[in-house]
């Protein structure tokens, strides 16, 4: 018998993924961070100019404008993501006609790749040819909202179409998340008189904790990783009021050519993704240890 | 008797062999250079993502020198502008730029130049008895330091082209003032036609029509001025500029899209006759030729202004972008010797005959032969004819973040985002930053 549980065979083990970590994640941030120290153009010798790009982000007003417009799409996401793909995940546990049909139906958004949504959703929400206005005109609506393109609503747009390729992924974690649920506990609380809403609510919503967790952090983490569907949707209009933080983030790195300041708003996302997902994840682990 | 190590042990050989194999045809396939047959092959990468349909002047270039030259072959690539940009940054980082490429602007040039990542092209413009075929203003606006970076890729002639039958089903005529610009703009307006076809999305660029009317209120005595810190961009002319724009969108000459429609599609609009104007340059006049508009489209340099300051009957008539080499085309290699007579094709007179068969003007001094079914890019040399050139389009002047600021300004007020003072206030103050 060979025995694997020593520490050298485990640190063997190990080293592959913590090799590729440090080559595709540790050294790209590291590299990122510093270049956001440097007036970096993209390629050349760059100057060194300490936190001179932090302080021009932080005076620039689309920054800010990019991050409210992530916080709205953060919101509005987490809001609706969370309870739309549980109850989802609900309604296809039960077993009906076409249940693993419709299951691979509402995933189905999830496997389109991003920059194709939207396009996909330019057709639908543009506010001149978009197949809504044109409803909405034919309906008698004689000034439709202006979903893309506008002052106001495009992270609003942004937003739904994100949900609208997410949704289907989110339900599939939550349904494995279900079939894994001891059903004696269920059957249990249905001796004792419980009803299906009690159930849900006292049972299985406390027993997929950590399953609502993992998945408010997988919609979190990809909402802050938002760049395609910006891109293609809107492309950050008009004039930046729909950026977000990566795709601004693009518009000053590649399009603006100033690799400095763009190093230091990757940065900056970096770090507003770590403290979000980590303060969620050890705001969860401080209710368990209470409800403990 | 079936043995599972041993053929385990072969199918991990097979698999290393597989893997080997592939990994050298990939490899042998991926290389410019000589090949064994004595062929060299260079590679031209390009801000189309279609080089054939969306630049078929320099697509026909290079089948013309491929079969001039057999043994010398150009790999054709291209990404959009913006991609194209950031692969050729990415691409200077690495040493591992294309032999030649496109640039998005002198000033990209020179940064790259001044980092050491261009070949200096002088050497191969005597070599081909180039230097007197061009004006001198031209190969000055691709000099720095005593070194050629770049070449002209093609000519900047911009303004409007106009469909004409529009104009004529609706009782109007070509504009010639601002103020005529503005009551077509009314009158279409009001029947739902699009007066001035313009696409923001992804391609911010687009507006070069409105960057000579900078020009109609005294941009080119100014700028240097603004550039020192002498003067300011948020000054009372360039602002009247902002306030026509203000009034044209008030007039409803814009489409209600116009910040989520691409430049191609705007594009699209006016070749299938749904918009009177088209905010373009001379590089259209191919595909708008073999369009359902073709015979009915005009060109028109834009609007003069009573207000306006200096010479009014101005045209865009410059140089726009250059085509590089990169410096890791050693003198001497074949693909030195492969590129020099790709340019000595390209600006020679076979070269720039082809420009012309293909709707552009020459970028030498070049007088070409242009065919009589080619009406729209003849509209576009007689519109031009005998005006005014400034020296340089407005945005050249700036830094790459400045220009981004620029056409966000003017297409800020055109989406009705913008005031016309937060426009001028807000490309000052990136000029002041980014000196």
């Amino acid at each position: 018998m060979i025995w694997l549980s020593t520490r050298w065979k485990i640190a063997i083990m190990v080293i592959p993924t913590l090799l590729f970590f440090t080559l595709f994640v540790v050294y790209p941030v590291g590299y990122s961070a510093y270049y956001s120290l440097t007036d970096f153009i993209g390629f050349g010798t760059p100057a060194f100019v300490g936190l001179a790009n932090y302080a021009t982000l932080f005076s620039d007003p689309l920054f800010w404008r990019s991050l409210l417009n992530t916080v709205v799409v953060l919101v509005i996401s987490v809001v609706v993501i969370i309870p739309a793909s549980f109850a989802l995940a609900l309604l296809m546990r039960r077993p009906f006609r076409g249940a693993r049909m419709l299951r691979a139906l509402v995933f189905a958004p999830g496997i389109i790749a991003p920059i194709l949504v939207g396009l996909i959703w330019v057709f639908i929400l543009d506010p001149k040819i978009g197949l809504v206005n044109q409803l909405l005109t034919h309906a008698g609506v004689s000034s439709p909202p202006i979903w893309i393109g506008g002052p106001t609503l495009g992270p609003v747009s942004i937003a739904l179409v994100f949900i609208w390729s997410t949704v289907g992924f989110a339900m599939t974690i939550f349904y494995a998340g279900l079939q894994l649920l001891p059903g004696d506990v269920i059957e249990a609380s249905s001796l004792d008189g419980a009803t299906p809403f009690q159930q849900t609510w006292a049972i299985t919503v406390p027993m997929m904790r950590e399953t609502f967790a993992i998945t408010a952090v997988l919609v979190t983490t990809n909402v802050f990783k938002i760049f395609e569907l910006v891109y293609q949707l809107t492309g950050g209009g008009p004039i930046h009021k729909s950026e977000t933080l990566v795709s601004y983030m693009y518009y000053v790195t590649f399009t603006s050519q100033q690799y400095g300041p763009g190093m230091a708003f990757a940065v900056i996302i970096t770090v507003l993704g770590a403290i979000v997902s980590v303060g969620y994840l050890a705001l969860l682990r401080e209710r368990k240890d209470v409800v403990a | 008797m079936y043995n599972a190590a041993h053929a385990s042990l072969w199918k991990r050989r097979l698999v290393g062999v597989s893997v080997l194999v592939t990994s050298l045809a990939l490899l042998a396939g991926c290389s410019t250079g000589t090949g064994s047959s004595g062929s060299t092959t260079i590679t031209l990468s390009m801000q189309q993502t279609d080089v054939k349909k969306g630049d078929p002047t320099t697509w026909a270039i290079v089948q013309a020198f491929e079969k001039k030259y057999p043994n010398i072959k150009v790999t054709v690539t291209g990404q959009p502008v913006a991609q194209h940009n950031q692969a050729i940054d990415v691409a200077a980082q690495s040493n591992t730029l294309p032999t030649m490429f496109w640039l998005f602007s002198a000033d990209t040039g020179k940064k790259l130049n001044k980092a050491g990542a261009l070949l200096d092209l002088n050497p191969i413009l005597k070599d081909e008895g180039l230097t007197s075929s061009f004006n001198k203003t031209v190969l000055d606006s691709f000099s720095d330091g005593g070194k050629q970076f770049g070449v002209p890729y093609q000519a900047l002639l911009t303004g409007f082209y106009v469909n004409k039958k529009i104009l004529a089903d609706n009782g109007l005529t070509q504009p010639v003032t601002f103020d005529d610009l503005v009551a077509v703009s009314k009158a279409l307006s009001a029947k739902g036609i699009t007066t001035i076809a313009n696409g923001a999305s992804q391609s911010s660029f687009s507006v070069w029509a409105f960057l000579t009317c900078l020009d109609r209120f005294g941009y080119d005595d100014v700028i240097k001025d603004i550039l020192a810190g002498k003067a300011s961009y948020s000054n009372p002319d360039f602002l009247k500029f902002y306030e026509a724009l203000a009034e044209l969108q008030k007039a409803g000459a814009f489409s209600s899209n116009v910040a989520t429609q691409t430049y191609n599609q705007a594009v699209d609009d006016f070749a299938n006759g749904k918009a009177a104007f088209l905010d373009s340059g001379v590089w259209a006049s191919g595909q708008l030729q073999s369009s359902p508009v073709g015979k009915d489209t005009g060109f028109w340099v834009g609007p003069q202004f009573s207000n306006g300051v200096g010479e009014q009957k101005i045209v865009m008539n410059v140089v726009g972008a250059p085509l590089a080499v990169s410096a890791s085309v050693k003198k001497g290699s074949p693909e030195y010797a492969a590129v020099e007579k790709f340019i000595g094709f390209y600006y020679g007179d076979a070269g720039q005959q082809i420009f012309a068969d293909n709707g552009q003007p020459p970028v030498t001094t070049f007088a070409p032969k242009i065919a009589s079914s080619n009406t729209v890019f003849q509209s576009v040399l007689d519109a031009a004819k005998g005006l005014a050139v400034p020296l340089a389009q407005p945005d050249q002047y700036l830094s790459t973040a400045s220009q981004n600021v620029m056409y966000d300004s003017i297409y800020g007020v055109i989406e009705g985002q913008l005031s016309p003072q937060d426009a001028v206030d807000m490309v000052q103050k990136s000029i002041a930053a980014n000196k």
